[in-house]
């Protein structure tokens, strides 16, 4: 039976993934703060991901349940508001979450020999545009995004294939949680839609995977024209957001 | 843009504020050897220093600049180091930053599938982990100085097979950059600087040797120079590459 592996696979698009991959037979181990209820399919692994003790104490039986077909390394959480005013520690969280561990974890699969197929780094569509009101969070999935790069040579060479993936805003409770007040909720695509376009693209071993096509004009746009659509996400996110939330 | 105001009103308006290219009150992070402190020895001539590192005082004291103030601030324990930089900013009695360079970083090189999780985490806690908080605890001094707060990124950052975890760290720096700049902007101006290939220790501590490639390395005081005069510069980000480099020499320190 073909195995896979997701982090934060409670919620959201992991939620999506793994239950996308028990659909397509594969035993999925997921990864998160708290235990999804009882899914058919799926191995939970209770590890807070912001904790490196904890992170190095799950590595062992993580390997243990390997080797893996298909690894995601989905768990993220944000922090928006004015960059100040949100308190150091939830920085540090931030960081450890979203650039840290994922990082970590791959190295330590993969040194392990426990991944065979493919690897995929959940990183964000923020990696194409500025992202203010939300800087640490952009500094994560940059920091995320230009990793899976670095590495797909050299994990290449070992059998193994990286593909990034960077979805927009999706229709998730962490999507509503971080938005502005009156954000367009249409915006957002559905997680079981994201799920299906960047599962098939880590199947095939795809570079880069942006789901959706609106995610994809942004992606172009930030592309060719950086300043520009940085000072538009200022307007759309920064100048609308309430109180800060972490 | 503020600066561009009128000096004589501004003056009255903000007791912090100092006329453009008189960078007074200066932090430069990471300034006790390389880049650091090639900016140090140039930036000496026309302000305060506040310079940091992770040696003692006495170990690089005969490498600094006279007059310039020091705080030991290991970035490897990034809270720690910003309450040394607090700490050093508050008993100099600076209320107010001109300029803050958070130049300081550590990078290794070796194949990303046999990396120890244990550098991972130094490269992100000294490179990025730190910059974030740095930038954090500022704030309030840049802010009211109407200061400009410059990282020191690498053209790593656009990614790197030998160097995976510091590419990411630098990256990480960029996306920092790009949104702080567009988020303060009016307040404090913010700007990322990607220095190409410097004649630096940072090769050996990192367990590189570039062979003979490194005859074409910049000099620390070339791309200290670079980067002062991209840092006036109005885009959020730029990258002083080997082109930029390569027909450019600062003399060196007597």
């Amino acid at each position: 039976m073909k195995r896979a592996l997701v982090t934060g696979a409670t919620h959201g698009l992991g939620r999506a993934l793994a239950a996308l991959l028990v659909e397509r037979g594969y035993a999925v181990v997921a990864v998160d703060r708290v235990a999804g209820a009882g899914r058919a399919g799926v191995t939970d692994l209770v590890c807070d991901l912001a904790d490196r003790d904890a992170v190095d104490r799950m590595l062992p039986g993580l390997i243990e349940a390997g080797p893996f077909d298909l690894a995601f390394f989905n768990a993220g959480v944000s922090a928006t508001g004015r960059f100040e005013e949100i308190p150091a520690a939830a920085y540090r969280r931030l960081l450890t979450v979203n650039a840290e561990t994922p990082m970590v974890m791959a190295a330590a699969l993969m040194k392990a020999g426990a991944v065979r197929g493919g690897l995929c780094f959940v990183s964000s569509l923020s990696h194409f545009t500025g992202y203010p009101g939300a800087a640490a969070y952009a500094a994560s999935k940059d920091a995320l995004a230009v990793y899976a790069r670095s590495v797909r040579k050299p994990f290449a060479r070992r059998g193994v294939s990286v593909t990034l993936a960077c979805p927009g805003p999706l229709k998730t409770e962490h999507a509503a949680r971080h938005a502005p007040d009156g954000a367009d909720e249409t915006m957002r695509l559905e997680p079981a839609m994201a799920a299906r376009v960047i599962l098939d693209a880590a199947i095939s071993g795809r570079r880069l995977v942006v789901p959706g096509r609106r995610a994809r004009l942004v992606a172009l746009a930030g592309r060719l024209r950086p300043q520009a659509v940085t000072r538009w996400m200022r307007r759309l996110v920064f100048e609308r957001l309430g109180r800060a939330v972490w | 843009m503020t600066r561009r105001a009128p000096a004589t009103h501004q003056a009255q308006a903000e007791p912090g504020l100092r006329p453009p290219g008189m960078a007074d009150r200066v932090l430069i992070t990471g300034a006790t050897s390389g880049i650091g402190l090639a900016l140090a020895n140039r930036l000496s001539q026309r302000g305060r220093l506040l310079l940091t590192g992770r040696s003692p005082d006495e170990a690089v004291r005969s490498v600094l600049p006279a007059d310039a103030a020091y705080a030991r601030a290991d970035q490897s324990a990034p809270e720690a180091a910003v309450a040394e930089i607090e700490a050093a900013l508050a008993r100099l009695g600076w209320d107010g930053l001109d300029l803050a360079v958070l130049n300081a970083g550590i990078g290794f090189v070796g194949d990303p599938a046999d990396e120890p999780a244990a550098r991972l985490r130094a490269t992100l806690d000294a490179n990025l982990v730190a910059a974030v908080l740095i930038s954090r605890a500022l704030y309030p001094r840049l802010a009211f100085g109407r200061g400009r707060l410059v990282l020191v990124g690498s053209t790593a950052r656009r990614g790197a097979a030998d160097f995976a975890g510091y590419a990411a760290s630098k990256a990480g720096l960029h996306g920092l950059a790009r949104a702080l700049a567009e988020e303060w902007r009016g307040r404090v101006a913010v700007k990322i600087v990607h220095p190409g290939p410097t004649a630096t220790a940072m090769h050996a501590k990192a367990g590189h040797d570039p062979g003979r490639f490194a005859r074409l390395f910049a000099s620390p005081e070339t791309m200290a120079m670079l980067i002062e005069r991209a840092a006036g510069s109005a885009r959020p980000a730029t990258t002083v590459s080997f082109a930029r480099f390569a027909w450019r020499r600062a003399p060196k320190p007597r």
